[in-house]
């Protein structure tokens, strides 16, 4: 089902990078739609939580005049937290490590967002 | 937001909250005959005294004689009750609207100690020749007014915070849904 096809999409992204440690597609009411999650981390938490910071986000590019939100990036000293829009209705959140070379890491979520959007 | 309300639930509590009692609502019945005639006096004396207040201006100009009339609607129901549902609902409306014109919140509790003042004055005056019944309408008045500020009071908090919430969420782009499930995400 649809579950499954994203959760697919998840485990490749997850298994293209070893910079890459969890992924998860939410929907933008903040609800799990799929995820690739460690254990301890609560899923209605991300979900929520990534949500809340993408619409925060939208808001704050549009009214600092930087067009249209491509994507929210959190730098913590343990790894990144990277946020980005899966079409209308979703949103894919990733976290990866410290050491990850960004770039790589950018364009393999342009990849699987654009996937994800295809599906949701 | 009234939707969600169970305002049997808070009409009972609140009669509990207040200690205003069965006892105390047929005793406001019985006086109403009594009492009534002198409510329109009450109104005038309230609005007398909110006249005086600079800050109360912008609320009254223009709506004066409305609000005198619904004042004493109110006033009246307060003798007539019952104080069910229906009535709690009433008065958490009037909570609500007070937020939306945006009337300061020590207006509203003012105007309920004022309101009580006035009275009990009508009560001494009615029953000054009846000691044990003027202390039992006062206690009925005292409980009524009671009933009816604190279920106003709980309204103005909730509609309060609503107000509150909604600017929020305008400013934030975020959903109510979306506020909501990151609410209950982080309950526990």
């Amino acid at each position: 089902m649809r579950s499954d096809l994203l959760t697919n999409v998840l485990s490749e992204l997850n298994g293209a990078s070893a910079d890459i440690e969890a992924s998860a597609v939410i929907s933008t009411d903040g609800l799990m739609m799929a995820a690739q999650l460690p254990s301890g981390l609560d899923e209605d938490r991300v979900g929520a939580m990534g949500a809340a910071m993408l619409s925060l986000g939208d808001r704050t590019a549009q009214e600092l005049s930087r067009g249209k939100l491509e994507q929210v990036l959190i730098k913590g000293d343990s790894g990144y937290v990277l946020m980005t829009h899966a079409g209308s209705e979703a949103v894919l959140s990733v976290l990866a490590k410290s050491e990850a070379r960004l770039g790589l890491i950018f364009l393999d979520v342009k990849r699987a967002a654009e996937s994800i959007a295809k599906l949701v | 937001m009234e939707n969600k309300i169970d305002f049997e639930q808070l009409a009972h509590e609140t009669r509990i909250l207040t200690g205003f009692t069965n006892a105390h609502e047929t005793l406001l019945i019985e006086a109403a005959p009594d009492i009534k005639p002198h409510l329109v006096n009450v109104t005038e004396a309230f609005y007398t005294i909110l006249h005086t207040l600079p800050k109360a201006q912008a609320f009254l100009d223009g709506r004066l004689e409305t609000l005198k009339k619904a004042h004493l609607n109110w006033l009246e129901s307060l003798f007539t009750g019952p104080f069910d549902a229906d009535f709690a609902q009433g008065m958490y409306h009037v909570g609500m609207v007070h937020v939306r014109v945006k009337l300061p919140v020590e207006f509203m509790q003012g105007a309920g100690t004022m309101i009580l003042s006035e009275l009990i004055s009508v009560a001494k005056e009615v029953y000054q020749d009846d000691a044990q019944r003027q202390a039992d309408i006062i206690r009925a008045i005292n409980g009524v007014i009671g009933f009816s500020v604190t279920i106003m009071q709980e309204s103005y908090q909730a509609s309060s915070l609503a107000e509150e919430l909604d600017k929020f969420l305008a400013i934030t782009g975020m959903s109510r849904t979306l506020f909501n499930n990151l609410a209950l995400a982080y309950e526990n």
